[in-house]
């Protein structure tokens, strides 16, 4: 059990926006966060990397809460956020470098893969380029790059899809499934539906901060008979159900 | 449309009043007071060599003049989205325009009135003018002034064809005419000259805007050029957010960087170390003040006053780094990474002790060169040592530390 999220009720303020959230992602697993804007995907991503603290419940990770020992718990963490957030003093060589420093890697090693993920995202040839020269999906992949390049346990990718050239959202699906094999646990928060029916292994459907259902595809078509096949059909009738 | 130009007028003067009350500060008017002391004294000694009757005066004063005549440019305030929304108000714009040049007046008016003003004693001593003559140039500068912005205005309108009124060789020609005639002859011909000059420029003027365009683009290309001027000249007191974000590579510095050790201790030294140098806010304030500093330490002897200038030079510079540290608080990598906060306090004592210790460095040598005696320079140098220590290495965690505790 890589992720456990426990009965956690937060938010930015004190009206809390997750109300008794839990579920889990194990490890070689990819599990789809699922739900409408402001259902609550990004604040559960904050609770879980640490910049939001629960008012109530728990978040472990391997046995570790980011209580008991922050570093351990950040250690095993890469997150790509759906904005690409990058430094604006330092190129793209010295973001790699500041990742390998910050996560502690051994640089031999991390530069072998950097180099490998520079090439598949075509951008082995800007890594003297500031941040301000790259365009929207250009930073994105300088997100994935850094984030693939750590040996992180559980990666949390926050709406991958959106921005990426079809060839990027390839090769990321790729990396997702190299790094699954590994063994790595993956957190994905997604709207593009088809893509994540055939890619996560699980779903969790938010809705208004709750945890509406969760499980595979056919736990969930178990579940909800009357809505359809496929998940896009699921999340229609999930969010119908608010509506009347 | 007079009303659309008010409300510009009062917000931007709203913003110069913000930059002003920055680069005013305390600081800046003590050694504005120092600079112009020193002029005036400059001046006035000048002055006492003068006999009289010097052959060079009124060129000097033709000069002086005729350089402050074209002071105080038009101020439109029109903005790049104008010739999209008010192009169907083309007409009505001229009352704006009028607004405009009343408002550039003020200050052109007042910069001409203040120019006579100083240049009077001169004018005295030189030419043995009175009071009457000194008052007749001011009305001719004043009223070639007002000639002058009218032609901006007339401008601002294809009047002319392609070609523009306020081009700079018809302007100082005209100045120079008018100012050389008041000098050389008498002043009331510069009066009468001027006047003239600016009748017929706003006769010409009634009689053709009304059939011309404006020139949209130019108008809005000189209005941005003279804002930017504006603000480049803030921009060496203070960081303005139209300027800022600039970012230098900076390729000269990289010998330096690579002195940092790529470990995981020192992750945020690496970060904030490039992002100091390469962001022009924090290293331009160093680079200012460090310089500052220097050139005010280079003229002052004594035995306290050096050690207590340095010393307060350390500390302006020591304090203005802190906000330094938050720099990188927006970028969740800085929350995410598995880097201990305590390290990242210790990476900026570090970069700050760095800092501090070469701009001391560099006013001690200043304060050796300028007193070359023993004692001021060991006192200089302890004294800056003890400040350097306290203020990077006790200070500044300290402050940090609760500043952190206020915002969890």
């Amino acid at each position: 059990m890589a992720l456990e999220v426990s009965h956690v009720v937060g938010g930015y303020s004190q009206i809390p926006v997750l109300k008794d959230i839990s579920f889990d992602v194990k490890d070689g697993e990819l599990v789809g966060l699922i739900g409408l804007n402001g259902a609550g995907k990004s604040t559960t991503i904050n609770h879980v990397i640490g910049l939001l603290t629960p008012h109530q419940g728990t978040i472990t990770l391997n046995g570790v809460t980011i209580d008991q020992d922050s570093q351990a718990y950040k250690q095993q963490i890469a997150y790509i956020p759906e904005t690409p957030v990058l430094y604006q003093e330092l190129t793209l060589r010295e973001h790699l470098e500041v990742t390998m420093m910050a996560y502690d890697l051994d640089h031999e090693k991390a530069w072998a893969t950097a180099h490998k993920l520079l090439k598949t995202f075509r951008l082995d040839n800007k890594l003297d380029w500031f941040p301000a020269n790259f365009s929207k999906g250009m930073k994105q992949k300088v997100m994935i790059v850094c984030a693939f390049l750590t040996s992180a346990k559980l990666f949390i990718i926050d709406e991958p899809f959106l921005g990426l050239d079809p060839l990027a959202v390839n090769d990321l699906l790729n990396l997702i499934e190299e790094r699954k094999r590994q063994g790595a646990s993956i957190l994905m928060s997604t709207h593009v539906l088809d893509t994540a029916q055939r890619y996560c292994d699980r779903f969790v459907l938010l809705h208004d901060g709750q945890v509406k259902t969760e499980g595979t595809l056919s736990e969930l078509q178990a579940a909800l008979p009357e809505a359809g096949e496929s998940l896009n059909d699921i999340y229609l009738s999930m969010t119908k159900v608010d509506r009347s | 449309m007079t009303g659309l130009f008010k409300t510009r007028l009062q917000r931007h003067l709203r913003e110069m009043a913000k930059y002003l009350r920055l680069v005013f500060n305390d600081f800046f008017v003590f050694a504005l007071l120092f600079f112009l002391g020193g002029l005036g004294l400059g001046y006035s000694n000048v002055l006492k060599q003068l006999h009289g009757h010097e052959w060079w005066a009124p060129l000097v004063a033709l000069l002086v003049l005729t350089i402050v005549a074209q002071i105080g440019r038009l101020a439109t305030l029109i903005e790049d989205a104008d010739r999209v929304f008010l192009l169907p108000k083309e007409r009505a714009m001229h009352a704006y325009l009028v607004a405009a040049r009343r408002y550039s007046q003020v200050i052109a008016q007042a910069t001409q009135a203040i120019a006579i003003f100083l240049l009077s004693p001169f004018l005295a001593v030189t030419l043995g003018w009175s009071v009457t003559p000194v008052l007749l140039l001011l009305v001719a500068q004043v009223a070639l002034k007002d000639a002058l912005l009218r032609m901006d205005l007339a401008s601002a309108y294809q009047v002319t064809g392609q070609a523009r009124m306020n081009r700079w060789p018809i302007k100082w020609g005209l100045s120079l005419i008018v100012l050389a005639c008041g000098l050389w002859i008498t002043p009331l011909v510069a009066v009468i000259l001027a006047i003239v000059a600016d009748i017929a420029v706003a006769v010409w003027f009634q009689q053709h805007w009304q059939t011309q365009q404006i020139r949209w683009r130019e108008q809005i290309k000189i209005e941005d050029n003279r804002m930017l001027g504006i603000y480049r000249f803030f921009n060496m007191f203070t960081e303005v957010p139209m300027l800022s974000g600039t970012i230098k590579r900076r390729r000269y510095l990289d010998g330096l960087f690579h002195l940092i050790k790529p470990t995981h201790e020192q992750t945020y030294l690496y970060l904030f170390s490039r992002g100091m140098a390469r962001g022009t806010e924090f290293s331009g304030l160093i680079v200012r003040l460090t310089v500052i500093g220097m050139m005010l330490l280079y003229f002052i002897r004594g035995e306290w006053l050096p050690v207590i200038l340095a010393a307060l030079f350390i500390y302006l510079i020591g304090f203005q780094l802190l906000p330094f540290f938050h720099q990188y608080d927006d970028i969740v990598f800085t929350h995410v990474y598995p880097v201990a906060a305590a390290q990242r306090l210790k990476s900026f004592v570090t970069l700050m002790t760095l800092i501090l210790s070469v701009t001391a460095v560099l006013l001690w040598i200043v304060v050796v060169l300028a007193n070359q005696q023993l004692l001021p320079a060991a006192v200089t140098l302890i004294v800056e040592a003890l400040e350097v220590w306290y203020l990077a290495r006790i200070y500044t965690p300290q402050r940090l530390k609760r500043s952190a505790e206020n915002r969890a």
